[in-house]
C-alpha cells in the first residue's frame, strides 16, 4: 500500500484490510465536502489571521550535547546512530 | 545530428545569520556535533518554529540583487519526507506563494553579456549532516548524525532553463556566487556547503523548440564539479539518442573519482512531498517600505562594479574583472584610486608582486600602500627598488618610507658618485670595453647592469643610461 | 481555589498536606479510575516543600503557589514522562518545558502527575490510550471522554483542584461535560502552544479544566498571553480575572443555533440546555435563533485537517532521536517498524488517512476543499457574532456513552459534532455542567465567545453555574 510506504508505517495484512475500509468510509466524508459551493473562497490555514511575527537574530542557549543525546535510541561518539540508508540490495 | 544544450540550475545558498532560521542556536561552522542544538532544531515534540527576523531580510536583499520580484505575502508550506537528517521528517519551505519570483542574472562571457531569468527565490530550512561510516553512503553499514546544521537558513534559487552549455553553467553560477558575497548575505563556500547547485539537463535536436526528457544531477561539489559533470552528462545523453535510445527522467549522482555521473533514482520513484501551508507559522506580510529600504541599501553588484571600474577609472576589462572577482583587491584599489586619474601603476602594482603576496599574508593597510607608490613617484626609490620595499612591507610594520631609510635604499643622486662607479666598471673591464668601440653595442646593456650592481640597484636607470652613454662617447 | 488559598495564605493548611491529600484521593480513586498515566508523588512533594518554605519567608509566587495541578499527557514537562499515551514515548522524558508548564510553575503550582488521554490526543474516549481506558467517576462503566479524560476525570474526582488539557475539536469540553466540570478552549493563540505535542496545529488550544467556573478562569488568567515562542500566540492578549457581575447577562444577546438542536441530540440533554436557556431569558438576556448551517459539514472538514496535520505532525517519530525503536537492516524498514509498533489502531488509521488526503493526487480535492469549506464555517461563525454576544448550545449530543459502546470510528468522531465548530472557526467556547440526566450522568452546556472574549463567556457561565447543583470536585 503506497500511503503505508509513504508514511514509513508497517503495518500487518489485517491492519491493511481494516485501515482500507475506513479510508472508504472516510472518503464519503470527502465527497460530501466536495459537494459544497466554495464559490471562491481562499482557504483557512490559519485559525486567525496573525500578522507576520519575526524573532530578532540573536543567538541563544543550546542544550548540552549530553541532554541532546539522552533520549537517543543509538548514540555514538556525540552522534546519533542509523542503521544504513540505502536499502540492502544483496 | 546536432544538439542543443538546455541547462537549468537549482542552487541552495546559506545565509550568514547569527542564530538558525527557525530557533536561536548559533550557526557557527565546526562545532563538536550536536552542540548547537535545541528542542526547535532537534524537532522535540511540541516545539515550534520562530522565523529570524535577519534570514528574512537577506533574502529579500538576494531577491532585489537579482532583479526579482519581492512579493509583499508570501507563506511557509511543509515539504515531508522521512530522512535520518532531517529532525521534524518535514522541512519548513516555501511552495505555493514564494518570496521572490521572476528575476534575472546578467554576466559576461568573453565579453558578451549573457542573461539568465531566475524562475524563483524561496527561503527554506537546512537539514542535518550525516557521516557516513564506509567510503559512501552506499557502502556504509551504519550513518552518524549531526544536528548542528540543522535549521541554519537557506534560499533556494531556480533559474529558467535558459543556459545552453556547461560552460555558462559555471560563469553563471559564478557570478551568482559573486552577487552573494557583494550583497554580505552569504560566505558561499561550496567546500563549507553554504553553496551547492543541483542541475537539470537535456538535449534537443538545434533549433527544435520542443524540449527533451530532462535529468536531474546532484552532488556537484565545486565549479570545475559542475562544469564536468555536466559535459559529462551532455555528451552521454548525446550518445543515447544518437544510438537511436530513450533518455530516462531520473535523478543521477556526480562521482568526482570516476568522472562520471550514476543513477540515484528515477522518476518512478520520486517522492510525493505532500506540501500544504505550515499551521505554525503565519504567512510572510512585508511592509513595502521595509523592501524599499533595504532596496536603497543594496551594495554595489559586481556588473555594476565592472562598469565603474572600466568608465570611471579607465581599467581594461581584464583588469576591471580581475578587480571584481577578487572584491578584496577591488575595494583596495577604489580606496585607493582616483576617478577619471591615471591608475596604471596601482593597477600594476595590485595585479602584479603584490597579489602573490597579499594572498599569501593578506592585505596591507591602503596608507602604506599609496606610500609607496608616492615614494616611487618622487623617485625616492627606483621601480625595481619598489619590489624589495614591497617585500618588507608584509614583514615589517614599519612605513615605506621608514623601510627606505633603515635600508639605505634612496636612489643614488650623487652625480660624481654615479660617475665614479661608471668609470670603476669600465676599468674593470678593458677587454669589453674594446669589443664596445669595435661596435658591439649590445654590451651597453652589460655595463648597465654592472653599474647598478656596483650601486646595489639604488641608481635610476634612466640617470645610469644618460651618465653611461656620455662617459662611454667621452671614451670612444 | 479562593478558599484554598485563603487557608495557605493564612497558614491553616501547607502546601505539602494539599499535596498529600491529592496523593491519598489518587491511591483511592487511581485503581478504578486510571486518570493518571504518572503521578510524581516524589517530585510533587519536594515542590511542595519548596513552597512551603516561600509561604514561609512570605515569598509567595502568587496567591495559588503550593495548590496541585494534573497535566495532560501530551504537555512537555521537563525531566517528567510526557508519553502522549503512546508505546512510542513510554519513557520518553522532555528536556524543556512547554511554556504552559513554565506559567504554572512560575505561579508555584504544583505538578503532581501527567493525565490520561486518547493516544496523542486522537479520540474522544480516552480508549485509544497505550495505558488503559480512563473510567467516567460518575460511572466506571463509562468512558470519561476525550481525549482529555484523564484531565477531566481527575477533577471531577476530586484527585486534584485543577488541570490542563487540550482541545482540538472538543477534547477539553467534550469530557469536561461527561464528567461534569468546567472547561475552557481559548481563542486559537490565546495560550502559547509551545511544548503542546502537536495534534493539528491550526485548532490545537491548551485550556484549563476545573470544579467551578471560578477556579477554570484563575487557571486560564496563570496561562494566557503572548509567547514569543509561538508566532500564533503574539497576539494574545492576558487575562485578568473580572469582577463577576450577574448584570452582565442583561440584554445579552444569547445565539441559539437551530442545527444544534435538531436530530441525533438526546431529549435529555436538550431539555437540561434549553431550561438553562430560559432561566437566561428570564434573567434579562435576549435569546436569539441564528443559522449556523454549515456545522453540517463540520465533522468532516474537522477530520480531514486534523488527519492531515496530524500525519505531517507525527511524522517526526522515526526512530532517531527519541521514543523506541525497532532495529533493523536499514534506516527505512527502521521507521516502518518502530512506526508500526510504537503508534496505535487509531494514530495508524489517522496517519493514513491523512497521508492520502495530502497525497498529491489527492490534495485539491480533499485538503484544499476541507480548507474552503472552513472558510465558510469561519464566515458564518463571523457573522453570527456579528448580531450576537454568546452562542449557546449543549456541549454533546448525548451524555457519557459506556465503555467500547462506539466501535465504529466514525460515529466515534461524531462526539466532537457541537464543538469542532468553535476550533474551525478559532472561536472561545467553554463548557460548565448544567444538570444531569436520569443515570446521574452529568450534561454540560457549551457556551461561545468571539475571538478572545473569553471574560464574556467565563462571566456568562458564571451566571449559569448559580442555578446548577455541583456535580463534582475537590474536598478538603
Ligand atoms: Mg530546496
Ligand atoms: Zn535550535
Amino acid at each position: 500500500m503506497r500511503m503505508a510506504r509513504l508514511a514509513r508505517l508497517e503495518l500487518s495484512e489485517e491492519e491493511i484490510e481494516l485501515y482500507l475500509r475506513d479510508l472508504n468510509g472516510f472518503l464519503a466524508s470527502g465527497r460530501k465536502l466536495q459537494q459544497v459551493d466554495v464559490g471562491g473562497l481562499a482557504g483557512t490555514s490559519h485559525a486567525l489571521t496573525v500578522g507576520t511575527v519575526l524573532r530578532p537574530d540573536q543567538v541563544g542557549e543550546s542544550l548540552p550535547q549530553a541532554a541532546v543525546l539522552a533520549e537517543g535510541p543509538e548514540v555514538m561518539d556525540g552522534y546519533f546512530k542509523v542503521p544504513r540508508i540505502v536499502e540492502g540490495q544483496e | 545530428m546536432n544538439y542543443d544544450i538546455v541547462i537549468g540550475l537549482e542552487i541552495h545558498v546559506a545565509l550568514l545569520t547569527e542564530s538558525k532560521f527557525l530557533c536561536s542556536c548559533s550557526t557557527a561552522f565546526g562545532a563538536a556535533p550536536n552542540t548547537q542544538c535545541c528542542p526547535v532544531c532537534l524537532g522535540l515534540p511540541g516545539s515550534l518554529p520562530m522565523v529570524n527576523e535577519k534570514a528574512v531580510e537577506y533574502a529579500v536583499k538576494a531577491g532585489l540583487a537579482l532583479n526579482c520580484q519581492v512579493h509583499h505575502f508570501s507563506r511557509f508550506d511543509r515539504k515531508n519526507y522521512f530522512y535520518p537528517d532531517l529532525p521534524k521528517a518535514y522541512q519548513i519551505t516555501q511552495d505555493t506563494y514564494p518570496l521572490c519570483t521572476d528575476g534575472y542574472l546578467e554576466y559576461y562571457i568573453d565579453d558578451q553579456l549573457h542573461r539568465t531569468a531566475i524562475t524563483r527565490l524561496h527561503l527554506e530550512e537546512e537539514a542535518g549532516k550525516l557521516i557516513h561510516s564506509g567510503g559512501s553512503i552506499v557502502d556504509s553499514e551504519y550513518s552518524l548524525v549531526d544536528y548542528n546544521r540543522a535549521g541554519i537558513p537557506l534560499i533556494e534559487i531556480v533559474t529558467a532553463p535558459d543556459i545552453t552549455s556547461p560552460r555558462q553553467a559555471r560563469l553563471f553560477l559564478e557570478q551568482l556566487r559573486l552577487l552573494m558575497l557583494y550583497i554580505g548575505v552569504s560566505d558561499v563556500k561550496m567546500e563549507e556547503g553554504s553553496l551547492r547547485c543541483d542541475a537539470n539537463i537535456s538535449l534537443k535536436p538545434q533549433g527544435s523548440a520542443v524540449l527533451g526528457t530532462k535529468v536531474e544531477v546532484k552532488n556537484l561539489n565545486s565549479f570545475r564539479a559542475l562544469e564536468r559533470a555536466l559535459e559529462y552528462e551532455a555528451e552521454r545523453q548525446r550518445i543515447v539518442l544518437e544510438q537511436g535510445g530513450k533518455i530516462r527522467q531520473e535523478s543521477r549522482t556526480w562521482d568526482e573519482r570516476s568522472g562520471r555521473t550514476a543513477s540515484m533514482r528515477s522518476k518512478a520513484d520520486a517522492p510525493d512531498y505532500r506540501y500544504f501551508p505550515e499551521p505554525d507559522l503565519p504567512p510572510l506580510r512585508l511592509d513595502p517600505a521595509w523592501v524599499e529600504r533595504i532596496k536603497a541599501s543594496l551594495p554595489e553588484r559586481p556588473l555594476e562594479r565592472l562598469r565603474r571600474l572600466e568608465k570611471e577609472f579607465g581599467l581594461s576589462r581584464y583588469e576591471a574583472t580581475f578587480l571584481v572577482n577578487y572584491p578584496d583587491f577591488g575595494q583596495l584599489f577604489l580606496e585607493l584610486a582616483v576617478a577619471g586619474g591615471d591608475n596604471r601603476a596601482l593597477i600594476n602594482l595590485l595585479m602584479g608582486e603584490y597579489a602573490g603576496l597579499a594572498r599569501e599574508f593578506g592585505h596591507l593597510e591602503p596608507e602604506r600602500l599609496t606610500e609607496l607608490l608616492a615614494i616611487v613617484d618622487e623617485g625616492l626609490i627606483t621601480h625595481s627598488q619598489s619590489k624589495a620595499v614591497l617585500e618588507e612591507l608584509f614583514r615589517s610594520p614599519l612605513s615605506p618610507r621608514q623601510i627606505v631609510k633603515e635600508k639605505g635604499w634612496e636612489v643614488l643622486r650623487d652625480v660624481e658618485q654615479l660617475r665614479e662607479a661608471i668609470q670603476g666598471v669600465l676599468a674593470g673591464h678593458p677587454d669589453l670595453l674594446d669589443r664596445y668601440r669595435a661596435g658591439e653595442e649590445r654590451l651597453f646593456g652589460f655595463f648597465v647592469g654592472q653599474v647598478m650592481r656596483a650601486v646595489q640597484g639604488k641608481a635610476d636607470p634612466k640617470v645610469v643610461n644618460q651618465l653611461l652613454k656620455e662617459e662611454l662617447n667621452r671614451l670612444v | 481555589m479562593r478558599r484554598l488559598a485563603q487557608l495557605l495564605a493564612a497558614g491553616e493548611i501547607t502546601s505539602t498536606e494539599l499535596v498529600r491529600r491529592c496523593l491519598e484521593r489518587i491511591k483511592e480513586t487511581e485503581p478504578e479510575l486510571n486518570a493518571f498515566i504518572t503521578v510524581d508523588e516524589e517530585g510533587a512533594l519536594v515542590q511542595a516543600a519548596q513552597s512551603d518554605e516561600r509561604r514561609a519567608r512570605s515569598q509567595a509566587l502568587s496567591p495559588w503557589d503550593g495548590i496541585p495541578l494534573a497535566v495532560k499527557d501530551n504537555i512537555s514537562t521537563k525531566g517528567l514522562r510526557t508519553t502522549c499515551a503512546s508505546r512510542f514515548l513510554r519513557s520518553y522524558r522532555p528536556v524543556y518545558d512547554a511554556t504552559v508548564v513554565e506559567r504554572v510553575k512560575r505561579a508555584g503550582l504544583i505538578i503532581i502527575g501527567k493525565t490520561n488521554l486518547d493516544e496523542f490526543a486522537m479520540g474522544s474516549s480516552t480508549e485509544y490510550s497505550a495505558f488503559g481506558v480512563t473510567k467516567n467517576p460518575h460511572d466506571p462503566a463509562r468512558v470519561a471522554g476525550g481525549s482529555s479524560g484523564g484531565s477531566a476525570a481527575a477533577v471531577a474526582a476530586g484527585q486534584v483542584p485543577w488541570s490542563l488539557g487540550t482541545d482540538t475539536g472538543g477534547s477539553i469540553r467534550q469530557p469536561a461535560a461527561f464528567c461534569g466540570v468546567v472547561g475552557l478552549k481559548p481563542t486559537y493563540g490565546r495560550v502559547s502552544r509551545y511544548g503542546v505535542v502537536a495534534l493539528a496545529p491550526s485548532l490545537d488550544q491548551v485550556g484549563p479544566l476545573a470544579a467551578t467556573v471560578e477556579d477554570a478562569a484563575i487557571l486560564f488568567s496563570l496561562i494566557a498571553g503572548a509567547d514569543p515562542r509561538d508566532a500564533t500566540s503574539t497576539e494574545a492578549r492576558p487575562f485578568a480575572l473580572p469582577a463577576w457581575d450577574p448584570q452582565v447577562v442583561q440584554g445579552l444577546k444569547v445565539g441559539v443555533p437551530e442545527e444544534f438542536f435538531s436530530s441525533g441530540l438526546h431529549g435529555e440533554v436538550e431539555a437540561a440546555a434549553r431550561s438553562v436557556l430560559r432561566s437566561l431569558e428570564e434573567q434579562g438576556a435576549v435569546l436569539q435563533p441564528i443559522s449556523l448551517a454549515s456545522n453540517e459539514y463540520a465533522i468532516d472538514t474537522y477530520l480531514t485537517l486534523v488527519t492531515a496535520e496530524a500525519s505531517s505532525c507525527l511524522a517526526r517519530f522515526d526512530g532517531v532521536r527519541y521514543g523506541e525503536r525497532v532495529p533493523a537492516g536499514d534506516v527505512n524498514t527502521m521507521f516502518a517498524k518502530s512506526r508500526g509498533a510504537g503508534f496505535g489502531p487509531e494514530v495508524k488509521r489517522r496517519i493514513m488517512l491523512g497521508t492520502y488526503v495530502l497525497s498529491a493526487s489527492h490534495y485539491e480535492a480533499y485538503y484544499e476543499q476541507a480548507q474552503r469549506v472552513r472558510t465558510l464555517i469561519r464566515q458564518e461563525v463571523a457573522r453570527a457574532f456579528a448580531e450576537v454576544d454568546v452562542i449557546i448550545t449543549p456541549t454533546t449530543p448525548t451524555t457519557a456513552f459506556r465503555i467500547g459502546e462506539k466501535r465504529n470510528p466514525l460515529e466515534m468522531y461524531l462526539s466532537d459534532l457541537y464543538t469542532a465548530t468553535a476550533n474551525l472557526s478559532g472561536v472561545c467556547a467553554l463548557s460548565l455542567p448544567c444538570g444531569s440526566d436520569a443515570r446521574g450522568l452529568p450534561i454540560g452546556l457549551q457556551i461561545m465567545g468571539n475571538h478572545f472574549q473569553e471574560e464574556l463567556i467565563f462571566q456568562v457561565a458564571h451566571v449559569v453555574e448559580a442555578n446548577v447543583e455541583r456535580v463534582a470536585g475537590f474536598e478538603l
